[in-house]
């Protein structure tokens, strides 16, 4: 009797352990796919993608592909980030810590816009 | 966003600078025309319409330059530039800089009451056309009006 819940206990625990290895590799590899699309590229005077959606607390980078120089600059009421001149292949990173939408622009040409929404 | 905060007309979705621009490079290079044609034809019309054009040229540089400097420092917050900015805010300044001294050649020919432009203003107009076209051609290039929409 022992014996048996010995071995009982020892595949639930074996089981448990297996289950929520194979949950924790799904969880890393949904987190890696996320991870990728948290980059947004500038690239002919446009950003792509121009809505980004993204967890709390995620990194956002942005990166220019273009030959021109542009900026990432927050247009909501507390200008909640501001890059400086990005030639190109220059990167700005920003993490965000808050639930929100956050708006943005190209400080140098207004017409480029873009959206990034945490959730 | 309110239409008469100065930093909403000056910048913000408007950007004067670009538009303001085409008054003082068109102007110019017209009078710089005129004064080719006057010295060509011999002609006293064809140099006073050089002479007004230039005038206002020099005048349409002021609110060029001020909108200029001033997105440079507000958009931009004044850092320090490099690049095709940087070039460009340079060209900028020779080019304001050689519409004014041209027009000085011309108005202080005119307050001597001389009867002839010194040569040597042709040369520099010249060279002051290509500046000006280049500095242009940056400016295009910066803002994008080869791009999409
Ligand atoms: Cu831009």
């Amino acid at each position: 009797m022992r014996r048996s819940v010995f071995i009982a206990g020892l595949a639930t625990l074996t089981l448990g352990t297996l289950g929520f290895g194979t949950g924790q590799k799904s969880y890393v590899a949904s987190a890696q796919e996320k991870m990728s699309t948290m980059e947004v590229k500038i690239d002919n005077f446009s950003f792509g993608p121009a809505t980004l959606t993204v967890p709390v607390g995620a990194t956002v980078t942005w990166t220019n592909r273009d030959d021109i120089p542009h900026t990432v600059v927050s247009t909501d009421d507390s200008k909640t980030f501001k890059s400086k001149v990005l030639d190109t292949d220059e990167k700005f990173s920003f993490t965000f810590s808050k639930v929100g939408t956050y708006p943005y622009f190209c400080s140098i040409h207004p017409k480029m816009t873009g959206k990034v929404i945490v959730q | 966003m309110h239409p008469f905060d100065i930093k909403t007309v000056v910048l913000a979705k408007h950007a004067q600078h670009v538009v303001l621009i085409h008054f003082p490079i068109a102007l110019f290079i017209i009078g710089v025309l005129f004064d080719f044609l006057a010295q060509w034809k011999k002609q006293r019309l064809l140099a006073a319409a050089a002479y007004y054009n230039l005038l206002v040229a020099a005048i349409a540089t002021i609110p060029v330059v001020v909108t200029g400097i001033l997105a440079w420092q507000w958009e931009l917050e004044g850092q320090k530039l490099k690049g095709i900015l940087l070039m460009h805010l340079v060209m900028g300044c020779l080019s304001s800089v050689l519409i004014c001294v041209v027009w000085l050649i011309h108005m202080r020919t005119r307050s001597k009451q001389a009867e002839f432009l010194p040569g040597y203003r042709l040369p520099i107009e010249a060279v002051a056309v290509v500046i000006v076209a280049l500095t242009g051609h940056l400016g295009g290039f910066l803002s994008g009006v080869n791009g999409p929409g």
